[in-house]
């Protein structure tokens, strides 16, 4: 009896020192699976739904993208847009009238024709609140994309209408400069009318495309199935038979799952393994441009965050590239704007706020802190493409802000909730960020910082940055289709907003993809959406 | 009088053996000897914590993700922070919250068993059920539902494992005091007309005090794992404080590239738990009567 603890403690010694031993070892212990002709893509989350307009996150578009196709496309390594399932376009000479030539002998998965009918289907079922195919969940993307839904007073789209079996004209209230970059979006791909019509509901969980691969099954939170079409409008493609997509959540976990051989191909790794990929001669490294932005916000209903002076204190407070050192492994850029270099009307003469707590101080000072002031930060703990670790960059701000006497409490939560508060504005300070959907301006500036984003609840402008100069600017950009008029609207704005200091932009994080070494034909797109359909090994 | 005045003296002695005896029994234990010195050990360094290392335990600097060195003992983590100074100063919260969690619980566990063992009736049925509806709930799922309720902090997850804590300490206070209630001095005491209170504070709570403290012990143990657990789950101590719980979660990015960022802030709680099992084990030995030659 007396000897039992000791024995106890010895177990319990032997038993650690074998965890630590497996978790070394393992590399030769993984099971070879047979994959035979097909790719196994393993990624952070299962999908939400299979119908392409009712989602909005990025593991959901990926698979509906390989399912689906749009009228037109990015092309393979940027934002410009190339013939999708219409092979040209023309545009009006006022800019309210699209009209788009289809794709002949295209067929859905189901065996029907793809043709105009189905794009003015698909569109109406959009639109139209009333629409009795209107059905399964919220239609998010639309409204966001093109003002409202039908019989809002801000809709753009007054009629989708079929020219002939092959010709389809959208005629548009006031013309709107990203329009096309908009209907590039994954979210506005075509469904099969016959199997939306069948049953509205259930389409979430049967897709029916003209896409590369044909839906086979979906075990939730394990695994989604997908086959070769292989009457795919383009020939030679898909490249594979089969595309598995299997949800691996942890970061760690998934990278270990590529490394054993379980997977092919990874998203969401911690940018901290992005060099152990470069190292092993069995595995590559993509970076993908980040057509994202991590920034801090400050939410301007509260005071003092009203005062532009505290805002900029604390925007010369922030350390951008010891950030970027500590927690991107250098693999982002700062950000000095809210979007990034390479897309259009980047303005590259603004002021930065450089690191200088001295300046920071001084501004403090003038806006009446002198005796310090105490603030809460908010940081997700979950890891974002954008931010991959929001709670340590948020003890990383909280030891400078220390030094110009700012007392920063950090709060966390999990995402889901994370999300809540912030978008209801809850924050004082807060970490966020936002990756672009279409590499156009609008889709960042008006998004996140126009004043009609900044609802109650909800909000995408979650600074509640209400400048109506910044609003008449936005807006003007998005009714114009000269693009180089817009560009100097959007230089315009930025100024503004630099000067304003409603965020403090952090970051423009390079995403690191993982993938094993004989892949070919993978290009990490910046909006993360994938052509899967062109990897072959 | 003299005889009277002997008398007491020799009470003196008598009462005097009983400790002596402990401590002879305790000091050939080896496990509880070991666990003690293990424990002892801890609280000294969670005390001369600043004595110790010449770092902030939240201040950041250029050197990170170093392995252990001359300089940094335990290595740096992804901020540059020193991972040993991190760790000796979690000491202190580890050992703080076990503490206190477990006093807490001792407390208010003691005092409803207390009430439901001695009173009977309805106070038993309903502290009773109280007891069973805490215990149907897996302790650490209890944790999480109230400090999600209550907010994340170091203080509000004490709070949780106290509660947790209270249907096992009242459970051993009730039994105990079943058995005590109906010993002889007891009833002597009642027949004398001896108040209720006085008789449950002078003559059954002494009594039943040595199972409390082993379980004590124990708890203490669990409450360090809980503490963790919650810190892990990012329920429990918020950043930048050092709790080992903490850490492990922080690191687990770096398990292949900085693996010493999760090693020493996991051994320190395996010590730490490894040291109150070992010390409560070993009293529970000790104070058990089948136990003694």
């Amino acid at each position: 009896m007396k000897k039992r603890p000791i024995w106890t403690g010895m177990i319990a010694l032997v038993f650690l020192l074998s965890i630590f031993l497996v978790a070394c070892g393992g590399k030769e212990g993984g099971i070879k699976k047979d994959t035979g002709n097909s790719l196994i893509y393993g990624r952070g989350a299962d999908s939400k739904k299979l119908d392409p307009i009712q989602v909005t996150d990025g593991e959901s578009l990926q698979v509906t993208q390989m399912i689906y196709d749009t009228l037109v496309q990015y092309k393979d390594e940027n934002t410009e847009v190339q013939p999708g399932l219409a092979e040209k376009w023309e545009n009006s000479a006022d800019g309210k009238v699209w009209t788009f030539h289809l794709r002949k002998n295209v067929k859905f998965h189901d065996g029907t024709p793809f043709n105009a009918d189905a794009v003015v289907f698909n569109f109406e079922r959009w639109m139209d609140k009333n629409h009795p195919q209107h059905k399964g969940g919220e239609f998010t993307y639309y409204p966001d994309m093109f003002g409202g839904y039908k019989g809002d007073s801000t809709h753009v789209i007054n009629k989708v209408s079929k020219v002939d079996d092959h010709t389809v004209k959208f005629e548009l209230n006031r013309p709107l400069g990203p329009f096309l970059a908009n209907i590039a979006m994954p979210p506005f791909a075509i469904g099969s009318p016959e199997a939306i019509k069948k049953d509205p509901e259930k389409f979430n969980e049967n897709p029916v495309g003209t896409g590369p691969y044909k839906f086979v099954e979906w075990k939730k939170n394990d695994t989604i199935t997908l086959e070769k079409n292989p009457d795919y409008w383009v020939k030679g493609l898909p490249k594979t038979d089969k595309l598995i997509f299997k949800s691996i959540p942890d970061n760690t976990a998934r990278f270990n799952a590529l490394k054993s051989g379980d997977i092919d191909l990874m998203n969401g790794m911690n940018p901290t393994d992005a060099p152990q990929v470069e190292k092993d001669s069995k595995l590559q490294l993509f970076k993908q441009q980040g057509m994202n932005v991590a920034y801090l916000s400050f939410n301007m209903k509260k005071k003092p965050f009203d005062n532009p002076k505290v805002r900029q204190a604390i925007s010369y407070a922030v350390n951008k590239e010891g950030i970027i050192k500590n927690f991107y492994a250098g693999l982002a850029e700062p950000a000095i704007n809210p979007y990034p270099s390479f897309m259009m009307g980047y303005n590259k003469d603004v002021k930065e706020y450089e690191f200088n707590l001295d300046k920071a101080k001084q501004l403090l000072k003038e806006a009446g802190f002198e005796k310090g002031l105490k603030l809460k930060l908010h940081a997700p703990q979950d890891p974002r493409p954008y931010l991959p670790n929001g709670k340590k960059v948020a003890e990383f701000l909280k030891e400078d802000f220390k030094k110009i006497g700012i007392d920063a409490e950090i709060v966390t939560a999990e995402w889901k909730t994370y999300q809540d508060q912030v978008k209801s504005g809850q924050h004082e300070l807060a970490l966020y960020g936002w990756n672009g959907d279409n590499g156009d301006p609008d889709n960042f500036l008006y998004v996140l910082l126009d004043k009609n984003n900044a609802r109650e609840k909800d909000a995408s402008n979650i600074s509640y940055y209400m400048s109506e100069e910044v609003h008449k600017l936005l807006v003007e950009a998005q009714s114009t289709v000269d693009q180089k008029k817009r560009e100097e609207l959007y230089k315009k704005a930025q100024e503004i907003i630099k000067k304003d200091a409603p965020w403090v932009p952090l970051v423009h994080a390079t995403v690191p993809v993982a993938g094993k070494k004989e892949l070919k034909g993978f290009f990490p797109h910046p909006t993360s959406g994938y052509k899967l359909y062109k990897v072959s090994r | 009088m003299q005889t009277q005045t002997v008398d007491i003296r020799n009470k003196v002695v008598e009462e005097d053996k009983p400790w002596k005896d402990f401590m002879r029994s305790f000091l050939r234990h080896r496990s509880a000897v070991i666990g003690s010195v293990i424990i002892l050990f801890l609280i000294l360094i969670a005390i001369i914590a600043p004595v110790l290392t010449p770092f902030e335990y939240s201040a950041k600097s250029n050197d990170l993700m170093q392995s252990p060195s001359a300089n940094h003992w335990f290595g740096t983590d992804e901020m540059g922070r020193d991972i040993f100074t991190r760790v000796i100063y979690g000491a202190r919260i580890s050992l703080w919250v076990g503490f206190f969690a477990v006093i807490g619980s001792i407390v208010l566990g003691s005092l409803l068993g207390l009430i439901a063992g001695f009173f009977g009736g309805w106070r038993d049925a309903v502290i009773s059920r109280i007891f069973d509806i805490l215990l149907a709930f897996p302790g650490i799922l209890l944790a999480i539902a109230m400090v999600t309720i209550l907010g994340p902090g170091i203080n509000n997850a004490m709070i949780a494992i106290a509660i947790i804590n209270i249907p096992t300490f009242g459970r051993l206070m009730r039994s105990s005091v079943l058995r005590i209630k109906e010993e002889d001095y007891v009833l002597a005491a009642k027949a004398m007309g001896m108040k209720n209170g006085r008789i449950l504070f002078h003559h059954i709570l002494p009594n039943c005090w040595t199972p409390i403290m082993v379980q004590g012990t124990l708890s203490f143990a669990t409450a360090v794992i809980e503490a963790a657990a919650l810190g892990f789950l990012g329920l429990g101590a918020q950043p930048p404080e050092p709790e080992w719980g903490t850490m492990l979660a922080d690191s687990r990015p770096f398990i292949q590239t900085a693996p010493w960022t999760m090693i020493f802030p996991g051994l320190a709680i395996v010590l730490t738990v490894l040291g109150f099992n070992l010390l409560g084990d070993g009293l529970r030995d000790i104070f058990d009567p089948r136990m003694k030659q």
